[in-house]
């Protein structure tokens, strides 16, 4: 019942020249919400990396897990993740170039690429 | 005597060759990183997940948004889903092929259970009437149209039809599945899934025809 020649141009028609060649770069509002979706997930089974090791391991650290950092608190007290409560995460799953600017923080560098 | 000579021999030999062995050859850099990269997300350092979303958001999301165009809301959905299913089986991540081939596997099979969930749950158009024209070839002279053109131009088309004809058309000739193969993962008789696929093409090609390049 099919033909060969309209599965032949069907099949040219959305045919794909070689994959790497050709990635899209996905929404920044997508990547922001990927990233807070994972690290929810890694909150469930237990507490996050804490700032402290975070940044032993290289890692800068926003201006805001700075102020915790340098709080009087004990290292689990440093584990939650506290861009839950930031406007950068919000404004950043929502809009795409959206005006957000902090050093270090993760929802920015999804803005520039 | 001489099956023991032979034996102390290839012993020697094989010490011999122990203490020539050549230094492994130095592990793929993007491998070595991609492991590093799993083994900071495992231990739940928000930077370095910060890190995977960067480095492979882009290509699990090319990937799937081609063959899950033009449905933006489930090209984000089934991104999102790779991503977590990424997570659950990160520590089963042995390396063997570096993470992005790693995780389009994982995107591939979440597009394969879409294609068969959506096929299984829409509305399919009476398939009834045997006699669906038969759609003449799409002009060759949209091979003059570059690939980017083209794709949107598939794109607007696809979005034009109703989803079941949308899907038919993507598993088929973006995944080269048969009609046998959809069939079974359809859930439908491989008749069914032709007349499905003769409608989709007919209306594609009406649509692709009266449509601006």
């Amino acid at each position: 019942m099919l033909s060969r020649d309209w599965d032949e141009e069907f099949s040219h028609l959305f045919g794909r020249p070689d994959e790497p060649a050709l990635d899209e770069r996905a929404p920044s509002r997508l990547k922001a919400r990927l990233y807070s979706a994972l690290v929810r997930k890694q909150q469930e089974t237990g507490p996050l990396m804490s700032l402290e090791q975070t940044q032993r391991a290289g890692h800068g650290l926003c201006v805001f897990e700075k102020l915790v950092q340098i709080a009087p608190v004990s290292e689990a007290a440093q584990s939650p993740f506290f861009c839950t409560a930031c406007h950068a995460r919000i404004l950043a799953e929502n809009f795409e170039n959206a005006p957000i600017f902090w050093s270090c923080c993760p929802y920015v560098g999804f803005q520039k690429g | 005597m001489g099956l023991f000579c032979d034996y102390v021999m290839k012993i020697a030999l094989l010490k011999g060759m122990r203490h020539s062995v050549q230094p492994p050859v130095e592990v793929d850099s993007t491998l070595a990183d991609d492991l590093k990269l799993v083994a900071e997300v495992l231990s739940k350092d928000r930077k370095a997940t910060a890190e995977f979303v960067s480095r492979y958001a882009d290509c699990v999301y090319s990937y799937v948004r081609r063959r899950v165009m033009p449905r933006p809301e489930a090209v984000e959905d089934l991104v999102q889903e790779t991503f977590l299913a990424a997570w659950q089986n990160l520590p089963k991540f042995r390396g063997e092929a570096g993470l992005r081939p790693w995780l389009l596997g994982i995107a591939r099979h979440k597009v394969e259970d879409y294609y068969r969930r959506r096929l299984r749950e829409a509305e399919w158009p009476p398939l009834d009437d045997e006699s669906v024209a038969q759609p003449s070839v799409v002009p060759r002279c949209e091979e003059r149209l570059d690939w980017a053109q083209r794709q949107k131009k598939v794109e607007r088309t696809l979005a034009a039809l109703p989803e079941t004809y949308a899907l038919a058309l993507l598993w088929r000739y973006t995944e080269n599945l048969s009609t046998r193969e959809m069939a079974q993962n359809a859930g439908k008789t491989e008749k069914a899934i032709e007349r499905l696929l003769a409608r989709a093409r007919e209306h594609f090609r009406r649509r692709w025809n009266h449509a601006e390049p």
